[in-house]
């Protein structure tokens, strides 16, 4: 589930000087949100496109400077689902088969989309995780507010990504208390432990959330996050943004 | 929930070792065509703007501190593994679990909230694919999850513990399944896995998972009936009856 617990922070790249850094960062998530639609959605089979892409997106990681060692390492564990089309590659029928054994065949046309769905969930991992490595989270929320999503959605993000740690460790407490109880030694018992364990975290969580509405209200919140002051697009920014788009344009004008 | 059913073609052992980090239920970009990354992202768009119309309005200004920790909630309930009869591991997928604590608007949001941090922030499941992921889950599991439950449990007796445990226990098993069917035609007609494919084995391993699913939640929601009933979105009238204790003594 959570792949990167053990590196909680995520944005190990953040502090850098590079010129992606010097983007603000709505226009990085806005790059990104293009980005990864416009590669996503294209088709199957359209090479040329995603190798357009590619290139585009090599010297955006070359400019931002980012660890490449922990971006690879982030890509490759997040990459494992890709097992789901192979599956699907086996039985597919269509196109000319190439290799048979009983009802399982690979044909051209699965290998086309085992070939396409990997390029483009790679291209888009690669470019999620750039935006997370290279920028703070509470710069990523603020960006969300500056591209018209919903105060109240993005505050319930905030508050629920700085509560995420705290139930985590919680829960881990009382995980530890159960296995020095001898609790844990068998799966019925396991399982019951664990139920029990969610149902007393929920009781813990609802009053805490009752004392964090209570902490809130005693400094003055009055329902609405407080303003925060965003920075100013620049020259730069556009220009990115201008090359972004021409260059996805790019890509897609080549099937026209 | 792409993931998952690659597991269906390993041994239970096999998949006990290698599904604890990665049994989520989460498809990953580029899995899914145009069309149905839009209609999903359009159904999806709908429920939150609903959603958070709803909670503002029954919640208040409590909606930030309190739809934030529930989220982290479902959040760390969805990291812990437990055994599933049968020898294989699961997690729980909380989706009725939240529909029943939380009300279908506010669960429903939790889930949406969830799935949107795990998309950005950790990279499960993909951002285009969001919008069915929130379908399948928020949509189906918690929504038509919460329903349904509220259904069984007035049939039965909604004062009971055998209906409150019957109702969860059947709305849990069932969210799961059709979730993940409605998952299996995603991706059977996106044409990235053949229909024929998809259906069979993401059923087999969901019916499974369903169980694990409704297992858990019943032993959570049988600790809170005991212990706050209070808390439940729809609370007993009176006490009229109490589960047996689960642990054991």
């Amino acid at each position: 589930m959570l792949l990167h617990i053990s590196s909680f922070q995520l944005d190990i790249d953040s502090q850098r000087a590079s010129p992606w850094h010097q983007l603000v960062p709505q226009t990085r998530v806005l790059c990104a949100l293009l980005f990864v639609f416009a590669t996503a959605l294209t088709p199957n089979g359209h090479w040329w496109t995603w190798t357009i892409y590619a290139i585009g997106l090599a010297i955006g990681i070359r400019l931002s400077r980012s660890t490449l060692s922990v971006l690879l390492k982030r890509v490759a564990i997040e990459s494992t689902f890709l097992g789901v089309v192979l599956l699907g590659t086996l039985f597919r029928q269509g196109g000319t088969v190439l290799w048979q054994w009983g009802s399982l065949q690979i044909t051209t046309l699965g290998l086309m989309i085992l070939g396409s769905v990997a390029f483009k969930a790679l291209l888009c991992l690669l470019m999620l995780n750039l935006l997370v490595l290279t920028t703070p989270v509470p710069a990523l929320l603020n960006a969300l507010i500056v591209l018209k999503v919903p105060p109240l959605l993005v505050a319930i993000l905030a508050s629920m990504y700085r509560y995420i740690a705290v139930l985590i460790e919680e829960f881990q407490k009382m995980r530890q208390a159960a296995t020095a109880r001898n609790l844990m030694r068998y799966s019925r018992w396991q399982r019951l432990i664990m139920g029990n364990m969610i149902g007393s975290l929920f009781i813990r969580t609802y009053e805490r959330g009752d004392r964090i509405h209570q902490a809130m209200l005693s400094r003055g919140y009055t329902g609405l996050p407080p303003a925060v002051t965003f920075s100013k697009v620049r020259q730069p920014d556009i220009k990115v943004l201008t090359l972004t788009v021409i260059w996805l344009l790019l890509g897609q004008i080549i099937y026209l | 929930m792409a993931e998952i059913f690659v597991f269906a073609l390993l041994s239970p052992h096999q998949v006990l070792k290698a599904s604890s980090p990665l049994l989520a239920m989460h498809i990953p970009d580029g899995f899914l065509s145009l069309p149905i990354s839009l209609l999903t992202w359009v159904i999806a768009i709908g429920l939150i703007a609903l959603a958070l119309q709803r909670v503002q309005r029954d919640l208040k200004e409590r909606a930030v501190p309190l739809m934030g920790v529930c989220a982290a909630f479902i959040f760390a309930a969805q990291m812990i593994n437990f055994p599933i009869p049968g020898g294989t591991s699961g997690h729980l997928l909380g989706g009725t679990l939240a529909g029943v604590l939380l009300g279908p608007w506010a669960g429903a949001l939790v889930m949406t909230v969830v799935f949107i941090v795990q998309a950005t922030l950790f990279q499960d499941g993909g951002l285009t694919v969001l919008g069915a992921n929130i379908l399948n889950m928020g949509l189906i599991g918690t929504f038509a999850g919460y329903y349904l439950y509220k259904a069984v449990r007035s049939v039965i007796g909604f004062n009971t513990w055998r209906g409150m445990a019957t109702g969860a226990a059947i709305a849990a098993w069932v969210s799961v399944v059709v979730a993940s069917l409605v998952c299996a035609v995603q991706l059977g007609l996106s044409e990235t896995v053949p229909l024929q494919v998809a259906i069979p084995a993401m059923l087999i391993w969901h019916v499974l998972i369903g169980i694990g699913e409704a297992m858990i939640t019943l032993i959570a929601l049988s600790y809170i009936w005991r212990t706050r009933p209070d808390l439940l979105y729809d609370p007993p009238h009176q006490r009229v009856s109490s589960p047996r204790s689960l642990l054991p003594r």
